[in-house]
């Protein structure tokens, strides 16, 4: 072969080559030794760490601040999980992902909804007499925009697990694995619907906060019920599909055994069953849902009371998709068991409606912390190389309902509660200490270590009823005739008189002509003007019980957001003074009375306030340079640990690198 | 099974992509659909066949942070 024919041929073959390797998964291309872990903990809060820290209680965390850094880290506005970790996942304010606060509305109709996933039915059915086919298969839809960092490593060939982020359901398509968390539903869709069961007459039987009373009759020492599932979309009306149950009680002691499908087991007076797996039958040998509930016997005699989780997501057979690979769902099942895959597993509901006491309620929420500690130490043995992020829901969760027992000035502060139970908050922080003292003799020249949360905590004392304020003060307008405490969701509402309303924990949008379906304000100075007007009137309010003002903060995010989808979002985000938070039935469209009322719902810490007051952490192994670093900086920072520069519309920059010095006035002049 | 695949010229995905630059979206397609998802709205109004006003505000209700 003569030398220019040897040359062609092995140039063909390189190319060849070349082209081979660019068509290999990217995941296969990464050979460098570099991994960063993320552990983020919902709701850890500055200072309750520092006490924690300085009482010796949290020994791991004051050794990583010590060796590294520890700063406080701008929260998102509105300081609220959804947006807050959407914000950290796309490094996007609110303007580029689309999530302003857990409930949105739809100005078209003026209904309201989850703001970060819609489960679709089939659009399109057969009916065949009491039964319906579905031409098709229903959907579940990622409502939060932008490219989360996962993917962007992923197209660089980082390997990348993300465990439990919010605002990640259904998991957007990656090839990153990804287990779903905050916001996914549980089987009847929503964010979690408890059954309970009581012979007792003096319970008021029907739908409650967060779940349902059902009566039951005990006759022969034996209770038959069904379990509620997820609607059957193939018979007329939709039926929810129901699962019968019976439970045999003992006459004499506080025992009963229940039986439900193909299972049998007993349980005592106050005992938790193991998750029980359930089919719910939509057609008969044909179709069925699986879903994964838990049993607690709260009484036998001389009430029957029995309580049943909210029906979760089979993690073994997911009738939703939870996980990327769909197949790590079912790995993890294999692993460790069944585990909550609904989003927010503690049922706080349960505890403000009395369903569980606190006693109850924390082995409910000691058993949810249990199985996220059990997933986080069976996958990260596994962790090598790339990034490892796990997300820990402990401390928000027990945030908002233990604060009343380690608070005296709480208006539900009970002193003997508090004597058994103050330290419950304090025990959660110290469980994620002990996960920190698992990951840092892990730690090595080559991997970098970020512990954060999405915000801090604070008091909630007292509700602000924002549209009660509004009609009060002639923004929004009542159907002639209408009961002002009536009704719901803007029920009687006279949309051809109002410009302002209050939707969610801190959205304040106007009524405005061409987006809202009755819109009456005009955009622009008119619009503006109002935007003022209301701004300055309700920062000049005084809580009269206090004298304190009720909110410290008005942000137009015409003004403080960017992006795309800044004009869904509301005029306004307002932000409630430390101590105050919107009113529970302002929220959705209601109007009490008063316009302050004590808080005295066991629900008792909250968050939803004015962002500068509650900052989240942000520990690194790693001096961070950052003197004030925010959510939006944590993508760029995780790109910048691979070499990659932050996406475009990425808002911030990495912690690790010092803040660009700010060009003078005479360079900026071109001088 | 593959999805709706639509052909567009270069001249008009060359602007496209400027536009969803411009407007800040995290890609052109996540910009063609929004811009899609608002016309069809604009022109059809709001899809109301899907969940009851009933249903959604039961799912709401599991909600801790409201009542």
């Amino acid at each position: 072969m003569s030398r220019t024919k040897w040359l062609l041929v092995m140039l063909v073959i390189c190319v060849a080559a070349s082209l081979l390797y660019s068509q290999l998964p990217a995941r296969n291309r990464y050979r460098g030794d570099h991994k960063l872990i993320i552990l983020g903990i919902d709701g850890m809060d500055p200072q309750l760490l520092e006490r924690f820290m300085a009482e010796g209680k949290m020994p791991n965390f004051a050794g990583l601040a010590r060796q590294g850094s520890f700063r406080r880290l701008t929260t998102s506005t509105p300081p609220q999980s959804p947006v807050a970790w959407s914000n950290l996942t796309t490094g996007l304010d609110p303007g580029g992902h689309g999530i302003f606060d857990f409930i949105h509305r739809d100005p078209a109709t003026m209904q309201p909804y989850l703001s970060t996933s819609r489960v679709e039915p089939p659009k399109h059915n057969l009916t065949l007499g009491s039964w319906v086919i579905p031409l098709g298969s229903g959907t579940a839809e990622l409502l939060r925009h932008g490219q989360p960092f996962w993917n962007i490593l992923e197209d660089h060939g980082i390997p990348t697990s993300v465990f439990h982020m919010p605002a990640n359901f259904p998991p957007s398509a990656s090839k990153a694995r990804t287990l779903a968390g905050m916001g996914t539903p549980d089987l009847r869709g929503g964010y979690g619907t408890f059954s309970f069961y009581t012979d007792d007459p003096t319970v008021q039987a029907g739908e409650v906060e967060g779940g349902e009373v059902i009566p039951v009759m005990v006759q022969n020492w034996r209770v038959t019920a069904n379990l509620e599932g997820p609607k059957n979309s193939f018979r007329k009306g939709w039926p929810p599909a129901l699962v019968p149950f019976t439970v045999s009680i003992d006459p004499v002691s506080p025992v009963a055994k229940i039986a439900v499908q193909d299972r049998e087991f007993v349980l005592r007076e106050g005992e938790w069953s193991d998750w029980v797996q359930v089919d719910f039958s939509l057609i008969p040998g044909l179709e069925s849902v699986s879903g994964i509930c838990r049993f607690f016997l709260k009484q036998v005699h001389p009430r029957f009371q029995l309580y049943i989780s909210p029906v979760n997501i089979d993690p073994a057979h997911p009738a939703l998709p939870l996980s990327t690979p769909a197949s790590l769902s079912r790995d993890l099942w294999r692993e460790v068991g069944d585990f909550y895959t609904q989003g927010i597993a503690e049922d706080t509901k349960a505890l403000s409606d009395g369903v569980l006491d606190d006693g109850e309620y924390l082995q409910q929420a000691r058993e949810v912390a249990a199985e996220q500690r059990r997933i986080f130490d069976a996958e990260f043995p596994r962790f090598h190389r790339g990034v490892f992020f796990f997300y820990f829901s402990s401390l928000d969760l027990n945030g908002h309902m233990m604060w009343r027992l380690m608070d005296a000035h709480h208006p539900a502060y009970d002193s003997t509660l508090a004597a058994q139970y103050g330290d419950a908050l304090e025990s959660f922080y110290q469980q994620i200490d002990g996960v920190l003292g698992k990951v840092l003799p892990t730690l090595d020249a080559n991997t970098t270590l970020l512990v954060l949360s999405d915000h801090g905590f604070a008091p909630f004392y007292r509700s602000f009823n924002l549209n009660t304020w509004l009609l009060d003060n002639g923004y929004l307008a009542l159907k002639p005739g209408a009961n002002q405490e009536e009704g719901q969701y803007f029920a009687n509402v006279d949309w051809s008189r109002t410009r302002a309303y209050g939707l969610g924990l801190n959205g304040l949008y106007l009524n405005l002509k061409g987006r809202e379906k009755d819109g009456i304000v005009q955009p622009g100075s008119k619009s503006n003007a109002l935007l003022d007007e209301i701004s300055s009137k309700l920062l000049a309010v005084r809580d009269p019980s206090t004298g304190l003002p009720a909110i410290t903060r008005m942000s137009r995010t015409a003004e403080v957001y960017h992006g795309p989808y800044t004009q869904d979002a509301p005029d306004i985000i307002v932000g409630y003074n430390r101590g105050y938070r919107a009113g529970w039935k302002t929220i959705l469209g209601a109007f009490p009375r008063q316009l302050f009322e004590d808080n005295t719902n066991a629900w008792s810490g909250d968050h939803c306030m004015d962002y500068t007051l509650v900052p989240g952490v942000l520990l690194s192994n790693r001096k961070i340079d950052a003197q004030s670093p925010a959510l939006t900086d944590i993508a760029p920072t995780i790109l910048a640990e691979f070499g990659i520069a932050p996406a475009h519309g990425m808002m911030g920059h990495s912690v690790f690198q010092p803040p660009a010095a700010p060009q003078s006035q005479t360079a900026l002049l071109g001088h | 099974m593959f999805g709706y695949k639509l052909k567009i010229e270069d001249d008009l995905l060359e602007k496209l992509k400027k536009c969803s630059e411009m407007a800040g979206y995290a890609s052109v397609d996540e910009f063609i659909i929004h811009a899609l998802e608002k016309e069809t709205t604009a022109i059809l109004g709001a899809d109301t066949s899907s969940a009851s006003e009933e249903e959604i505000k039961k799912r709401l209700r599991g909600l801790g942070y409201i009542e």
